[in-house]
């Protein structure tokens, strides 16, 4: 057992909107530091729901929330954004890219956000994100000008530009075919062990799941298996 | 803030088009706004300059009226109880102003006179044939005149300073000279009140645009005119007096009155009805340029609101990637700026142009002989209008709707795919 980096308490959600519906039924839950972990479920079971509540951007819940050591439930918005800015790297379903930016600017804009390195750096580093996860060339490029496969490298990039304590995402495989997918997948298990990059993983893909460190298995809101 | 501003330069360059759209709503607005009001005051200022332009803001002149002071309220033995006195009339008919000399000295050195100009009035027939036509003569300093009440330019025909050069000269009003059956260097003959004959050459005919006005008056220098009534050296009947400020005019009549010891009327009680009509057409210009902003700046916030909504799924990454609400505020609150300052800079360029242009339109009316083209004003406080409600309408229609993307969670938006 090493560091503990997310931590949440007897997390409660309910849907107001047409009836009010339990989507989370008590959630405890913790991932460790440099821990590869998945959230799998059927279509509806409150993965993604889980999963935007842990990354700050749902504030609509009942129970704790702790983000390497920080109370998260009470904070503003503002002192929320800082947190996603500086600790959350988060991955979509879909990439979720700026059309109007190069992917260059994509990368950079998290990271001139966040203002830790001056702008020079921050270029650097994003540049050096984007060779790492073999998609250098395509930095001129406006985003929209990328394929699938090559925009979720992008938005995983982006996700990397502030060396996040933790890493999230929706389905990011969810949208690709197998080859992709598949190239994803390797990008993220090779975080995990030459990078020692905590992971958390929200898919409904069986496979995908079983090759991480560890699965989270959620059922009607409940977690079943962790 | 330089990010936010480099995120709204690029958001707003990504799609130029509509953001030229956008710009181009603000600048037809304002434009328009500039345009029209700046015709309207133009239109207003020439109705009024139609009425100041000739009418002094105060004239002194002397009533005939009887003595407020009667012989018996003097006498000591009457000098309690109440005099019922009948049938009091007027004592002579001195229409001179006592003392003129004096009075236009002290009114020269006073900071708040403008100008002045003497006159001297009197009534005549004209001798036509067997008939005679009653009109009033004007005893006028033509240099004073001009510089106070604009007189050489409502002269037609001739050259108005002929008259303190040609001695026994006359200006005609035109409609006159039409009776008159006369025309510039001919010669009218008239009688005076005092029954004598004179014979005075015509140099200039004159025209208000007022027929009735034109059907009567006539012109001549002070020393011709003092001739005609039969007295000499400083004899005047009126003095007018244009003052810096027309606002003054009722306290200053009533104190130049009680000072001088004659009567004085100042412009707002002559024409009541001026005040009105000029307070009427200024309102109805504020409101029609009122609805015209209000109207546009509905148009203004429908663009930027949609283009906002638009961009919900930016605001919905930016805030996913640890931008604040406060941030995507910011950055929407510039864009919607930035299309203000630009739509509106070019919409008082466009403005001035439209102005610019309807002064060229070429509009002639008799009763203002100067006016050649369509008359705009070009108040910088119309421009200045225009430049505020710009900025102003563009930041609160921006405001609503960023306030909304400021406050919503990134979710909803990720959600609602």
């Amino acid at each position: 057992m090493g560091e503990i980096i997310l931590e949440a308490r007897n997390v409660n959600k309910y849907f107001h909107d047409p009836v009010e519906v339990k989507v989370l039924d008590g959630i405890g839950l913790s991932v460790n530091k440099g821990e590869f972990a998945t959230i799998t479920g059927k279509s509806g079971c409150g993965k993604s729901t889980l999963l935007y509540i842990l990354s700050t951007m749902d504030t609509d819940y009942e129970g704790e929330l702790n983000i390497d050591g920080e109370q998260m439930k009470g904070k503003n918005e503002a002192a929320l954004a800082r947190v996603r800015s500086g600790k959350i790297g988060f991955v979509f379903q879909f990439h979720y890219l700026l059309n109007e930016f190069s992917v260059l600017q994509n990368v950079m804009l998290p990271g001139l956000k966040l203002n830790r390195f001056p702008p020079a750096e921050v270029e650097q580093r994003a540049m050096a994100k984007l060779d790492q996860l073999g998609i250098g060339p395509l930095a001129k490029r406006k985003a929209y000008q990328l394929s699938g496969g090559e925009k979720q490298r992008v938005a995983i990039a982006r996700a990397l530009i502030n060396d996040p304590c933790i890493i999230m995402g929706d389905e990011p495989t969810g949208n690709l075919d197998k080859k992709n997918g598949e190239l994803v997948f390797e990008i993220f298990r090779r975080l995990a062990e030459e990078y020692r990059q905590t992971l958390l993983i929200v898919t409904h893909d069986q496979e995908f799941a079983s090759r991480t460190d560890r699965v989270i298995r959620m059922e009607d809101g409940k977690i079943v298996q962790s | 803030m330089k990010l936010a501003i480099d995120i709204a330069r690029s958001l707003l360059m990504a799609r130029w088009r509509q953001t030229l759209v956008a710009a181009i709503g603000v600048t037809f607005s304002v434009g328009m706004f500039v345009a029209l009001l700046g015709f309207m005051e133009g239109l207003n200022g020439m109705l009024d300059s139609l009425f100041l332009n000739r009418t002094p803001h105060i004239r002194l002149y002397n009533e005939v009226k009887p003595a407020a002071v009667q012989p018996v309220m003097l006498l000591p033995a009457y000098r309690s109880g109440h005099h019922f006195i009948h049938s009091v009339k007027p004592k002579g008919s001195r229409t001179e102003i006592h003392n003129s000399a004096a009075i236009m000295q002290a009114l020269r050195q006073d900071g708040r006179v403008a100008g002045i100009a003497p006159k001297v009035a009197m009534e005549v027939f004209f001798n036509e044939g067997p008939s005679d036509i009653a009109a009033s003569v004007n005893g006028i300093d033509v240099l004073q005149e001009n510089a106070l009440f604009h007189f050489s330019e409502y002269v037609q025909a001739g050259d108005p300073a002929s008259l303190e050069k040609v001695p026994n000269s006359i200006i005609l009003g035109k409609a006159l000279a039409e009776r008159l059956l006369t025309d510039v260097g001919e010669r009218v003959q008239l009688t005076t009140p005092g029954g004598e004959r004179f014979t005075l050459k015509v140099v200039a005919l004159w025209q208000s645009g007022i027929q009735d006005f034109d059907r009567i008056q006539s012109f001549t220098s002070l020393a011709t005119a003092r001739k005609l009534s039969g007295k000499t050296g400083n004899f005047v009947t009126d003095i007018q007096i244009r003052l810096n400020n027309i606002d003054d005019a009722p306290a200053l009549a009533k104190m130049y009155g009680q000072m001088f010891n004659t009567s004085a009327q100042d412009v707002q009680t002559l024409s009541a009805e001026f005040e009105t009509g000029s307070f009427i057409r200024s309102l109805i210009s504020y409101v029609v340029g009122i609805t015209l902003l209000t109207v546009s700046g509905f148009g203004i916030y429908n663009i930027l609101n949609m283009m906002i909504y638009e961009k919900m799924d930016t605001i919905a990454i930016l805030k996913a990637t640890g931008f604040s609400g406060k941030d995507v505020r910011r950055i929407f609150t510039i864009m919607a700026l930035s299309i203000g300052v630009f739509g509106g800079l070019a919409g008082l360029l466009f403005g001035g142009m439209l102005s610019v242009g309807i002064d060229q339109v070429p509009f002639r009316t008799t009763s203002l002989p100067t006016v050649t083209t369509y008359p705009v004003s070009y108040e910088p406080f119309i421009y200045i209008i225009g430049a505020v409600f710009s900025l102003l309408f563009t930041w609160l229609a921006g405001w609503l709707p960023s306030r909304k993307a400021g406050t919503i969670d990134p979710v909803i938006i990720i959600r609602g795919k």
